[in-house]
């Protein structure tokens, strides 16, 4: 019988499971990859031999994944995709796809660190393939030892362009753009948080070495608008605009590349929770993240969330939350164990970094001027903005909701994953109002965690 | 130790990938970045996350349409299609 069930296998369920199992409780630690260690710690098949060049810290990775798989107290399910789940009367109910075999876990114990995925924006031509998120870009590399492709342009807004640039340099191809949308060395506003943080500014002085022995020269205040298709449907070009502080577009060219690496930042995936009935609320740069007390106990009593779902941070963050989420989840089962004063320091030292860091690349509003009335927003359902306008103007929609199912815009198989954050401001936008909590909230609750084909579920019952 | 190479199929034709990769990883190291085209403008769609998320690299793998092929493995024999629309 196991205590406590995380779901989560990257660096918070990671350290979740190990603070957890020292302080005696069992453990089943359930991840949707083939191999442990989240998106931060991706690797491919041991097959291909030593990884360490394409990370900055994957020592750090494999001690805890080592840790955890020689822990008899945690039991480790990979390849376990949760795609249903539920919450009655202090009892969460999951529905797990386990190399195509169903299995119903029920637990009223559960740490939840399902992670982030890459924040994207629409513009004209980001559903040409060729164009993807850097974080794909890097989890081709990572876990899979391949290059999307020779020329790429990385560009977009935020510290993960760095080690995403400096990844495709290793792996052989060529950054021909790194492009920073916002304005440069905004960040270093704090000395403080700066040196209460070296190993982070460490880690970023690695990325820009290997970037600049490349002759890789980072541009500030410049952004990918647009992206063009060649004759066989692939991605050709890219416009590359110098934009001013707001986003709004100076001036354009046009670059040839064969993939565009483009990504803001981060949305944390905080659907398994939001199914549970965990509080959700909206954090200063507008995403939707879980809610959690200083021991990282979710609003539902024995529930508990650690890493990117309760606000984008980084892996020493998501680090420290897991080891107290651990102890907390070890506790709530009559574990005998306390979370200590200086793994809340801690916590707050890495939260004060990822704060900072959050305010110096703010995505700014400009960005909807990129976006035209042919442009799809919702890459699922084909819906483009001109239909989204007409839901507003014609059909009268008064939210996002509305014009959600006037429309079809992000219900489609990502369930608004990819959309929804966007479609939010681009609604409110036009009927000029300001998007609220309740519009930023509604647009992430999801009936299913992972659509899965019939097949697939018949396949093990 | 070097991984081991993996033989599968691609609209019928043979492609090669090493063991652990993703179809879609192997496709795109063959070179094939076209994976679907699109229910109502018939648009070509390839990868686009890479993790899982998007539901825009959809094929049909061995019959079984809409497996995203970002983080579903390669095996020996697999036949991967293109996907046309919302089904094939
Ligand atoms: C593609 C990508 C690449 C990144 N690379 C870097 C990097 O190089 N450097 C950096 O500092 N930060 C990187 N980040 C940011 C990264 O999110 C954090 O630094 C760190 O990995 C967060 O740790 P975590 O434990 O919160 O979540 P994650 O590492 O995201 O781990 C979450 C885990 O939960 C699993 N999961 C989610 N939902 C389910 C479910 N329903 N069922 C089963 N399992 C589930 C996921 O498969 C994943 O393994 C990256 C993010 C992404 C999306
Ligand atoms: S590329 Fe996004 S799900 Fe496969």
């Amino acid at each position: 019988m196991h205590n406590v069930v995380i779901v989560g296998g990257g660096p918070a369920g990671l350290s979740a499971a190990l603070s957890a199992a020292a302080a005696g409780a069992p453990v089943l630690l359930l991840d949707s990859n083939p191999r442990l260690g989240g998106q931060y710690w991706r690797q491919p098949d041991e097959s291909f031999g030593d990884q360490g060049s394409q990370h900055f810290d994957l020592e750090t990775g494999l001690l805890l994944i080592n840790a955890v798989k020689a822990r008899k107290e945690i039991e480790v399910w990979s390849g376990a995709q949760i795609w249903s789940a539920t919450h009655k009367d202090g009892v969460n109910t999951l529905r797990v796809l386990v190399n195509g075999k169903e299995k119903i876990i029920n637990t009223g114990n559960l740490i939840l660190c399902t992670g982030a995925y890459d924040r994207t924006l629409p513009f004209p031509g980001w559903d040409i393939p060729g164009v993807m998120t850097p974080g794909g870009v890097q989890s081709l590399i990572k876990g899979h030892g391949v290059l999307a492709g020779k020329k790429v342009v990385v560009a977009g807004s935020g510290p993960f362009l760095l080690p995403v640039a400096a990844g495709v340099v290793k792996a052989g191809g060529s950054v021909v753009e790194l492009l920073e949308a916002n304005k440069s060395r905004r960040w270093i506003t704090s000395l403080f948080v700066v040196l209460e943080n070296l190993s982070k500014i460490k880690e970023g002085f690695y990325y820009i070495k290997t970037i600049s022995e490349a002759k890789v020269r980072a541009r500030f205040g410049y952004a990918v608008v647009a992206a063009h298709a060649g004759v066989n449907g692939e991605l050709d070009s890219v416009d590359v605009a110098k934009i001013n502080r707001n986003f709004k577009i100076k001036k354009v060219r046009n670059v040839k590349c064969d993939v565009a690496a483009i990504g803001w930042g981060f949305t944390p995936d905080t659907t398994l929770a939001g199914t549970l009935g965990c509080k959700q609320i909206v954090a200063k740069d507008g995403a939707v993240v879980v809610s959690a007390d200083s021991n990282q106990q979710s609003s539902v009593a024995g529930v508990f969330v650690a890493g990117e779902i309760t606000g984008i941070g980084g892996s020493e963050l998501s680090m420290a939350e897991g080891v107290i989420a651990g102890l907390s989840a070890a506790k709530f089962v009559g574990c005998k164990v306390e979370v200590l004063k200086a793994h809340r320091a801690r916590r707050a030292k890495k939260q004060r970094f990822a704060t900072a860091l959050i305010n110096s690349y703010p995505i700014k509003d400009g960005w909807k001027s990129w976006v035209h009335q042919e442009t799809i927003i919702c890459r699922c359902e084909e819906v483009k903005l001109k239909d989204l306008h007409y839901a507003i103007d014609e059909l009268g929609a008064t939210d996002s909701r509305t014009a959600k199912l006037l429309t079809r815009c992000g219900m489609g198989m990502c369930q608004g994953r990819i959309c929804g954050r966007s479609v939010v401001d681009l609604v409110a936008d036009q009927l000029n109002v300001s998007p609220t909590d309740t519009d930023r909230i509604s647009a992430v609750n999801r009936p299913i965690i992972t659509p899965i084909s019939l097949g697939q579920l018949a396949a093990g019952e | 130790m070097s991984p081991a190479e993996i033989k599968f199929y691609f609209d019928d034709q043979e492609v090669i990938g090493l063991t652990g990769q993703s179809v879609g990883a192997a496709l795109l190291a063959n070179g094939d970045r076209i994976l679907r085209k699109t229910r109502f403008n018939e648009k070509a769609r390839g990868v686009f996350c890479g993790i899982g998320v998007c539901f825009d690299c959809l094929v049909v793998i061995d019959g079984l349409a809409n497996q995203r092929a970002c983080i579903t493995e390669i095996k020996a024999g697999m036949k991967v299609q293109t996907q046309a629309g919302a089904d094939a």
